[in-house]
């Protein structure tokens, strides 16, 4: 198991390393001259010179690289062109309990509800609720999140007006602020959790041993917990890791709809505007998250599997 | 996100794929939707307008803007109204589906060329080709979502324009799109291929003299073609959203081209007051995320035996 | 271990993590006070862009700034000229010099006392060499000396000289009789040399000033909160707390006040779009602005250099469509530079620009373009936070189509990508990069033509961008800008303003207005064009349940 580990761990460096170089290229190919944007509407050769310097774009390509290679293994991201005198750490520190807030928070209702859903709908089987609940569960997966959020704010202003109990609409810092981000993040994921879980309950249900134990006869709702929910959860494990990287990707919709200040609003508005330092400090960031996810997922799974675990 | 089984037995089904295709609603329904949409999307614009005397027919060409029709309700003029520049929305919807369906057809061309392509070599030669192309698709992987295609969209888009208008930008959009799909059809592919690889037939193919080019287009080509249709068509579901998330971001399509996503970001403003100028594209583009989606898991288990047992 | 106990585990690791996190994300329960806390959304930005006095650009970082910091005079709810640091003020030579007496018991919020040398500091802070990129060469250039200053050849402002602790003198290079409104720009509010070099990199994330608030919390990328100055002289706000998050998109924060999360919104950015929904609230304030959105042209390469060319342009444009169909009439048409209100309006400039299609064909064709043909392929910019300039670009686009037969793209941007491009522009109009034609926007600094005449269109001035250049316009400004008596100046500044309008120096489009909702349980708040003002002082602003 280790050496899956050790291996493991070899290509995720690998990765993050191809990761800081192709973020490089399309930043040192992309048109226009970041310091003289910087510097504004005053013409100063001293003062762009001083600049250019100051982010090390004097440099051949190549150097530049290494140099930003050098700084990020000492744990310096550089600073931002748009906040010239805010280190990009100081920028990102602030986006990252938040985002991992809202990503935990909403991989855990997606668990909490999808497993349940997928369960319940295998064990109704080819009946109208299971028709039912798989309907909502493939529009839940299928309707992107830019369709239910502006649904979901008409009906909220409409329960404010009508003086009912309504949600916050954007923003962030208190609890109640998380719960409608966290719905509509989580809306993608519960439907494909619980997809997944239907058709892995069912391909347990047909296998031997859980026949063989009916045929023991073991009572029905023993069968199900004991041996056809422990192997149904197997497969689970192992699109955590997806699952969370979908959770990342959504994020950026989510975030910036929401007003929410997490690395995926960070990263689009830094795109949007050119500052390259921090969106290859995000872009390394949020591929780490996703690698580590994957990571994590392997060894949960071979921790888990103890046919994986022999090998 | 689809997991695609390898055929467990390479036998010949007992009835062809289609009547497996088309007993199962949900696909033949989402079939005939999708090809109602493509005959509306390339001819519907042009006879939609021509049902009009000629001399007012470009007020229904998407383009033109009625200063009159302003955000205009349904009319004999206007099929669903006109949208806040008084452009028809009838035409505008057609067209931002020519654009999806467009957008998704280069993607899926790339797709599977690129992937299609390099899973076969990777699967087929094994050794440093493998390991190369396994490595560049691993570093794709790594890209939380659309995060590579906004930083390429965002940095090159007025480049794209500049060079080639309004298409150089839906180009632009489409390839930066099918860098996030062409690795998962590579990984795929290769799969398979390795699996196929050791298989009696093309053991024999290969003692009895066959090139290696022979051995991947006679044997290997028709055995993923399959797989490939397969997860191409569940990829256009995704490119769809991802294209509309980009224009919603505003790095896609431009004005006055039309795009779903586009159309529904003008629109969620003002959602309260005309609140079909959201639900219309949000509808039409959810519905074919479905139709892609339905028709891709009814290919699924048309093409595959194991999976067809389970439905 | 099974698989289903891993999950098991799993689940609620995650769960306690998120409530971890919940636990430390919530704030404190706020003290009691005598007035609730005041929340108020600044808006189209992700990020305060800075909260020291000289490097204020962005109007949000004024509008932060002006609540932490002050400086010797102020404008009152009226928009007149009041005193803040100084108690009174002499001025002498014809308007060359100003002796202002600082206030005696004049403190930091920390309690600190403050003394003319501390206005000194700074001043000459404010025109350091390392400020380049901030707005005191802008603003306050007339001062004697200053720019020796910031170009490093002297290090303290001839023409600031300390008096004694309560009298400070300011020498100018000429009269100016805007200088004090100048100086309620923040690039000379008072900051504290010892809370500066206690912290040189991030003083500001706990910034205090002689301003009614001090900061609390900022919150980079998210918010920042104001606390009362106890020792502001005009007393302690009664605001318990001003809460201020940053909110990119305008259309969201007026859901998060529609949804009761808000009190002010719309001071910085307003969803023009969604004003017909509004406007019957009795919360919803709308006042004209000195404010005008106009296209500017880059006069230094072909099609534009063509004085013919933008005058085709705007001759072909119907504004009245275009602001009461297509922006709804949530804007005025805008026929002049010196917006209405402003000394030196000038309605009679209306006519200079009017709406003539066949004149328009004409110009574009005795430039050498009959009917657009071999026009060359030019592209409108526009920044994409502001709603109405998608539609005014598409709809200008259709203009220019039907009327001059010409194609023009439009270049949807970033607004702080914009403003680079924009800023490339100015540096070097010529260049490949260089923008043909844009969509902009100027608001007043202070109330005087000076300042949307001289400082938009005189050859070689910071914010003329497109490089307009006329030598009767500049002379005229250069006169006026040095005339000392009003009524004397307005008529310069309209004859120079006649010449930008017939030249299209500027094409005007629309003047803005001011569009803000203040929950009615807000009190002691007016709203000028110039912005949000406490009608007397902050000390009076209150907040209801």
């Amino acid at each position: 198991m280790w050496r899956i580990i050790s291996q493991r761990l070899l290509s995720l460096i690998f990765v993050l390393f191809s990761v800081t170089f192709l973020t490089f290229i399309v930043s040192s190919l992309a048109p226009g001259d970041p310091v003289l944007n910087m510097m504004g509407g005053r013409q100063d050769p001293v003062r762009y010179q001083f600049l250019r310097h100051m982010y090390g774009l004097d440099l051949p390509w190549y150097q530049q690289y290494f140099n930003y290679l050098g700084n990020l293994l000492s744990g310096n991201l550089g600073y931002s062109f748009k906040y010239p005198e805010r280190p990009v750490w100081s920028l990102i520190a602030n986006g990252v309990p938040v985002s991992m807030q809202l990503g935990l928070t909403a991989l855990t209702v997606s668990v909490l509800l999808g497993v349940p859903a997928g369960v319940l709908s295998a064990l109704w089987q080819n009946t109208w609720r299971d028709t039912a609940t798989m309907t909502i569960m493939l529009a839940l997966y299928s309707v992107p999140s830019f369709v239910i959020i502006p649904v979901l704010w008409v009906v909220d202003l409409a329960l404010y007006r009508a003086g009912w109990p309504s949600l916050p609409v954007a923003g962030w810092g208190k609890p109640e602020q998380l719960i409608l981000p966290v719905l509509v993040l989580a809306a993608a994921n519960i439907g494909f959790i619980a997809r997944l879980m239907r058709s892995s309950m069912l391909e347990v249900m047909r296998q031997d041993f859980v026949r063989t134990a009916r045929a023991k006869g073991a009572p029905e709702s023993i069968v199900i917990r004991r041996h056809v929910l422990r192997n149904a959860l197997l497969p689970l494990l192992t699109v955590l890791g997806p699952a969370t990287a979908f959770l990342v990707t959504g994020a950026f919709v989510v975030e910036n709809l929401f007003a929410i200040p997490g690395v995926g609003y960070l990263a689009v508005q830094s795109i949007g505007q050119r500052d390259y330092p921090v969106i290859q400090a995000t872009t390394i960031l949020l591929a780490l998250a996703v690698v580590v996810m994957n990571l994590v997922t392997d060894i949960g799974y071979t921790l888990a599997d103890p046919r994986v675990r022999a090998d | 996100m689809a997991e695609i089984p390898t055929i467990a037995e390479q036998t010949a089904p007992a009835r062809p794929w289609w009547m497996y295709f088309l007993r199962n609603r949900a696909a033949t329904a989402g079939m005939v939707f999708i090809l109602v949409a493509l005959l509306l999307a390339l001819a519907g614009p042009t006879v939609y307008q021509r049902l009009l005397p000629a001399d007012q027919q470009r007020s229904r060409d998407g383009i033109f803007q009625d200063y009159e029709s302003i955000n205009a309700e349904a009319s004999p003029v206007h099929w669903l109204g006109a949208d806040y520049l008084g452009r028809d929305t009838l035409t505008r919807l057609l067209v931002a589906v020519r654009v999806s369906l467009l957008v998704a057809f280069v993607v899926e061309a790339i797709n599977i060329g690129l992937g299609g392509l390099l899973g076969l070599l990777a699967g087929y030669f094994g050794g440093w080709v493998d390991m190369l192309i396994s490595r560049l698709a691993d570093m794709l992987f790594a890209f939380p979502g659309l995060l590579l295609a906004i930083l390429i969209s965002a940095v090159f888009g007025s480049t794209a324009r500049e060079l080639y208008g309004g298409t150089g930008r839906l180009l632009l959009v489409a390839a930066a799109l099918s860098l996030v799909s062409w690795p998962l059809m590579a990984r795929l592919i290769r799969s398979e291929t390795l699996a196929l690889k050791s298989r009696d037939f093309m053991l024999a193919s290969r003692s009895l003299g066959a090139s290696d080019f022979q051995l991947i287009a006679r044997h290997l080509l028709p055995n993923v073609a399959w797989i490939i249709t397969v997860a191409a068509t569940l990829d256009v579901a995704s490119v769809i959203v991802n294209e509309a998330t980009l224009s919603l971001l505003g790095l896609g399509i431009e004005e006055p081209g039309a795009s779903l996503g586009l159309m529904i970001f003008r629109a969620a403003g003002k959602i309260e007051r005309y609140p079909l100028q959201v639900f219309i594209p949000a509808v039409m583009i959810t519905a074919l995320v479905l139709a892609f989606s339905f028709v891709g898991d009814g290919l699924r288990d048309a093409f595959d035996p194991r999976s067809r047992q389970s439905g | 271990m099974s698989g289903k106990k891993t999950l098991i585990q799993l689940i609620s690791l995650l769960a306690a993590l998120s409530l971890l996190l919940a636990a430390c994300g919530s704030p404190a329960a706020p003290a009691a006070e005598t007035s609730a806390p005041l929340r108020w959304s600044l808006e189209g930005i992700n990020e305060l862009p800075a909260l020291d006095p000289p490097l204020a650009g962005a109007s949000q970082s004024v509008g932060v700034i002006s609540l932490v910091f002050e400086g010797l005079v102020r404008l009152d709810g009226g928009l007149n000229i009041a005193p803040a640091g100084a108690e009174s003020w002499d001025v002498k030579d014809g308007g060359k010099t100003f002796i202002f007496h600082i206030r005696k018991d004049l403190k930091f919020a920390n309690g600190d006392p403050v003394t003319a040398e501390d206005f000194a500091y700074s001043l000459n802070r404010a025109f350091a060499p390392e400020y380049a990129n901030g707005n005191a060469g802008y603003y306050l250039s007339n001062i004697a000396g200053s720019m020796e200053v910031q170009q490093g050849s002297a290090q303290t402002i001839s023409g600031v000289k300390v008096i004694d602790a309560q009298t400070l003198e300011i020498d100018l290079l000429n009269p100016s009789v805007y200088f004090l409104y100048q100086l309620t720009f923040p690039a000379s509010f008072v900051v504290s040399k010892k809370a500066v070099e206690a912290n040189p990199t991030a003083w500001t994330d706990t910034a205090y000033g002689t301003g009614p608030f001090m900061v609390k919390e900022w919150k980079h990328n998210q918010s920042i909160t104001l606390v009362p100055n106890p020792n502001y002289w005009l007393g302690k706000p009664q605001i318990s707390e001003i809460d201020m998050p940053f909110i990119q998109d305008p259309a969201t924060a007026l859901k998060m006040y529609q949804t009761g999360e808000l009190d002010i919104m719309g001071t910085y950015n307003f969803p023009t779009d969604q004003i017909s929904a509004v406007s019957s609230d009795p919360a919803f304030h709308q006042f004209n602005q000195f404010f005008v959105a106009y296209i500017g042209f880059n006069n230094a390469r072909p099609p534009f250099d063509n004085v013919k060319v933008r005058q085709a342009f705007a001759k072909a444009v119907d504004k009245a469509t275009l602001i009461n169909k297509v922006l709804e009439a949530a804007v005025v048409e805008a026929d002049t530079i010196i917006p209405p209100g402003m000394p030196g309006y000038n309605a009679d400039s209306a006519k200079i620009q009017a709406f003539d299609a066949a004149g328009a064909k004409q110009l574009l064709a005795d430039a050498g373009y009959p009917d657009g043909k071999d026009f060359p392929k030019i592209a409108l910019s526009i920044n994409n936070q502001d709603p109405n300039f998608p539609k005014i670009a598409a709809a200008l686009q259709q203009m220019w189509k039907e009327t001059l037969g010409v194609e023009v793209e439009i270049n949807t941007e970033e607004l702080s990508k914009f403003n680079d491009d924009l800023t490339a522009t100015a540096n070097d109009p010529a260049a490949a990069g260089a923008l043909d034609f844009y969509i902009s926007v100027w608001g007043a600094d202070y109330p005087d033509p000076q300042n949307f005449v001289s400082q938009q269109l005189r050859t070689g001035v910071g914010n003329n961008n497109g490089h307009y250049s006329n030598a009767e316009f500049d002379a005229l400004v250069d006169k006026a800008d040095v005339e000392p008596n009003l009524p004397s100046r307005l008529p310069l500044y309209q004859q120079a303003e006649t010449i930008a309008l017939t030249e299209v120096g500027w094409l005007p489009l629309y003047y803005g207005k001011a569009n803000l909702l203040i929950n009615t349980k807000v009190k002691g708040l007016v709203v000028t064009p110039q912005g949000l003002f406490p009608e007397v002082d902050w000390t009076k602003v209150t907040v209801g349940k």
